[in-house]
């Protein structure tokens, strides 16, 4: 059973974002195979989603789920205008590259799904922390994903040639990238498993001494 | 012969396997038979009836609002979540708790967004998608394609969440490569 107390950091590492939640994984699977678009996608993430919730946190609470959630995904289809437009301006090649991923950001579960079931739930003081550290959980994800298969899959780390002598072009496929998730997801469960052990050692070893 | 090359077309444009698109809604149809049916239909219905009610957005909205297309789309599924909720409650009747959950998940998710931005996308490409019964036509397919990904899926559910599968890479993370592995696959088709 996991009676592990929730923290502000959880979208960070012990409930993150895309390892753990499964959250927003299609444009980090299509996506998130070089340092650019990992740039573009991060940026207007992390800018949509957080605004989004913000605003979204002032609709009514008394309204029917179905309506809030209707409301959420306007609000995030307002705020993505503004996004797109600034991303245009930074990232214009890299947009086009994005296509039908880009809009999907906006309604993205974090906003549509995870606004009523957690951070609507939490007091402001707290909401806000929390929902930038499980939007930095997407990036970080996003940006470690796209490194790694940037690099071995075209051999270049931002579009600058890495001496590799063996490319594994695949993943920079599709299917690359839906295999590197598991594979990531899988050692970052085993990663929690043993810093949950561990402290709960050494809780275990404080309660002892005491 | 035909349902075979059906079956290969569907599977060569299948939203999930090629594009990644409502992959975790997805992993929770193939929980269960019974998830999996009611999700299906709710998702076909939302892609099939959003996906013509974009083709008329997509031929009403003037070239320079193009960036109020999400807008658009977003009022459509939220026409149509409202009329389906409301449809199963008149319907359903003391069914209606246990169903809605269906909705919910359905309504704003990749696999439905994302089968709307990817027919506005093809029409913009190929001159065949510029009827309303095309455009009808791939949102069933779609429909049909997610059943397909979640057959496949469930098929090897029980084996993926078995002890016999390093309790790291159990459930989730396997899935995944499974899926990524039937991907692997498809693109050899296509």
């Amino acid at each position: 059973m996991n009676n592990r107390r929730s923290t502000v950091f959880d979208g960070l590492l012990g409930d993150n974002t895309v390892l753990s939640a499964l959250m927003v994984i299609s444009p980090v699977i299509m996506c998130g195979d070089t340092l650019r678009n990992a740039e573009a996608l991060i940026l207007a993430f992390s800018a949509i989603t957080f605004a989004s919730v913000v605003i979204c946190s002032l609709v009514p609470k008394k309204l029917p789920y179905a309506v809030k959630i209707i409301l959420y995904a306007i609000i995030s289809s307002l705020v993505y205008v503004p996004v797109k437009f600034l991303a245009q301006e930074f990232y214009p090649g890299i947009i086009t590259r994005i296509g039908i991923y880009f809009p999907l950001l906006a309604v993205n579960s974090l906003i549509v799904v995870q606004t009523e079931t957690k951070f609507f739930r939490m007091k402001k003081m707290r909401m806000i922390p929390s929902l930038i550290f499980y939007i930095l959980g997407f990036d970080i994800v996003m940006l470690l994903t796209a490194v790694i298969r940037e690099l071995l899959a075209y051999g270049t780390i931002n579009s600058r040639v890495a001496d590799l002598d063996t490319l594994i072009s695949g993943l920079g496929m599709p299917f690359g990238g839906f295999i590197f998730l598991g594979l990531m997801c899988g050692a970052y469960r085993r990663l929690r498993a043993v810093f949950m052990r561990r402290s709960e050692e050494r809780r275990g070893s404080n309660v002892s001494d005491n | 012969m035909f349902l075979i090359t059906d079956l290969i077309a569907l599977l060569a444009a299948n939203l999930i396997l090629t594009q990644a698109l409502g992959t975790s809604t997805l992993f929770i149809a193939a929980g269960s038979r019974k998830h999996l049916l009611g999700t299906a239909l709710v998702i076909t219905i939302f892609t099939t009836v959003g996906s013509g009610l974009a083709y008329i957005v997509h031929h009403l909205l003037p070239e320079q609002y193009a960036d109020f297309t999400l807008l658009c789309y977003t009022l459509i599924i939220g026409v149509i979540y409202v009329l389906l909720l409301a449809a199963c409650y008149y319907i359903g009747g003391e069914r209606f708790e246990k169903y809605r959950r269906y909705i919910h998940i359905s309504a704003y998710n990749c696999a439905v967004m994302g089968t709307l931005f990817t027919i506005t996308e093809k029409s913009h490409m190929y001159i065949n998608y510029g009827t309303l019964i095309s455009w009808v036509e791939f949102g069933l397919r779609a429909g049909a394609g997610f059943v397909i990904a979640a057959f496949i899926l469930t098929a090897a559910y029980r084996k993926l969440n078995s002890a016999k599968v390093p309790s790291s890479f159990r459930g989730f993370p396997a899935m995944l490569v499974y899926l990524g592995i039937i991907s692997m696959a498809i693109y050899a088709l296509k």
